[in-house]
């Protein structure tokens, strides 16, 4: 089993950045690799369990499932059903946690997967750095061109029933 | 009322680094500059799950506080309260890392859960947020040269 675990941080509020990758069906909006994207049998994309059928700009056709949403956290984990790429039991997590400390955002985005040994290396590249490398720069971009947030700070203090 | 306290903030060090300066139980007054006279109470090590450090603030006030989880492999530490000046109650607090993978920083959190009267809420959640936990990080920042 390989593990890949990447993080970044990102200047704008949790709730921003959730704006633009919460939507499973929304990658081939923001994705530099996703060319296009359909959610199978008429599903939403928010509904866990939904499959995305989508294909990659070099025309490679992937189905991956939505295993878990949460508004609450700013998370989703899902995993991948079928691909031609040599990636097995693929499951990927992603969650954004908020930086208080100048109002930006914590973004996490781990795999794990199994591969051919002469595989490794470059899976291990195709994942790191063309799907979640890419990922990260994509939406700093996005934000940069968006400009300053209207979103005010995530307020240290919660009161909780 | 249940309230929680949340403070996050990125450090320019790796969370290696970062965790070598503040996991130490009783080292608190080494690194946060609200602290200071630290004591482990028994003659227990600071990394026996379950001892208490015994420290006093720069007012003097004393604060008494148990281990209650220390995890080198998550990088993080809880811990509750048993005595301090504060107005709260079935205080616990946790602190921790995560790695930035992109620039070699680090994440650290801090955050509390406590029970308070209404009217104690805003002076017990302005004391924590500002001048422990941010005040802690900044500390860090500093040290570490951010």
């Amino acid at each position: 089993m390989t593990r890949i675990v990447q993080s970044t941080v990102l200047p704008a509020p949790p709730e921003d950045v959730w704006n633009i990758i919460r939507d499973f069906n929304g990658h081939e909006t923001w994705h530099p690799a996703v060319a296009t994207s359909q959610i199978e049998r008429g599903y939403l994309s928010d509904m866990v369990g939904c499959v995305r059928r989508f294909q990659l700009q070099d025309g490679a056709e992937l189905r991956e499932q939505l295993l878990a949403l949460s508004d609450a956290d700013h998370s989703f984990t899902y995993c991948l059903l079928e691909t031609p790429i040599p990636l097995f039991n693929y499951i990927a997590h992603v969650r954004l946690l908020p930086v208080t400390d100048g109002n930006g955002t914590f973004w996490e985005w781990q795999a794990q997967f199994d591969v051919p040994e002469e595989q490794l290396d470059r899976m291990m590249t195709l994942v790191g750095d063309q799907i979640i490398q890419a990922g990260f720069q994509a939406v700093h971009t996005q934000l940069e061109a968006d400009g300053p947030t209207n979103t005010p700070p995530h307020y240290a203090a919660q009161m909780q029933e | 009322m249940m309230a929680r306290v949340f403070v996050s903030s990125v450090i320019p060090a790796t969370t290696d680094q970062v965790w070598d300066r503040i996991r130490d139980f009783n080292g608190l007054a080494n690194w946060h500059p609200g602290m200071r006279e630290s004591r482990i109470e028994d003659g227990r090590p600071a990394d026996q799950v379950g001892c208490v450090r015994n420290f006093k603030l720069q007012s003097g006030e004393t604060i008494r506080e148990r281990l209650l989880g220390l995890s080198d492999f998550d990088n993080s530490c809880t811990y509750a309260i048993l005595e301090s000046p504060m107005p709260v109650t079935s205080y616990r607090a946790t602190l921790s890392l995560l790695p930035v993978t992109l620039g070699n920083r680090c994440f650290a959190q801090w955050s509390a859960e406590f029970e308070c009267a209404p009217n104690d809420l805003g002076a017990v959640t302005k004391r924590l947020s500002l001048d422990v936990f941010q005040s802690g990080f900044d500390a860090l920042k500093r040290h570490f040269g951010g």
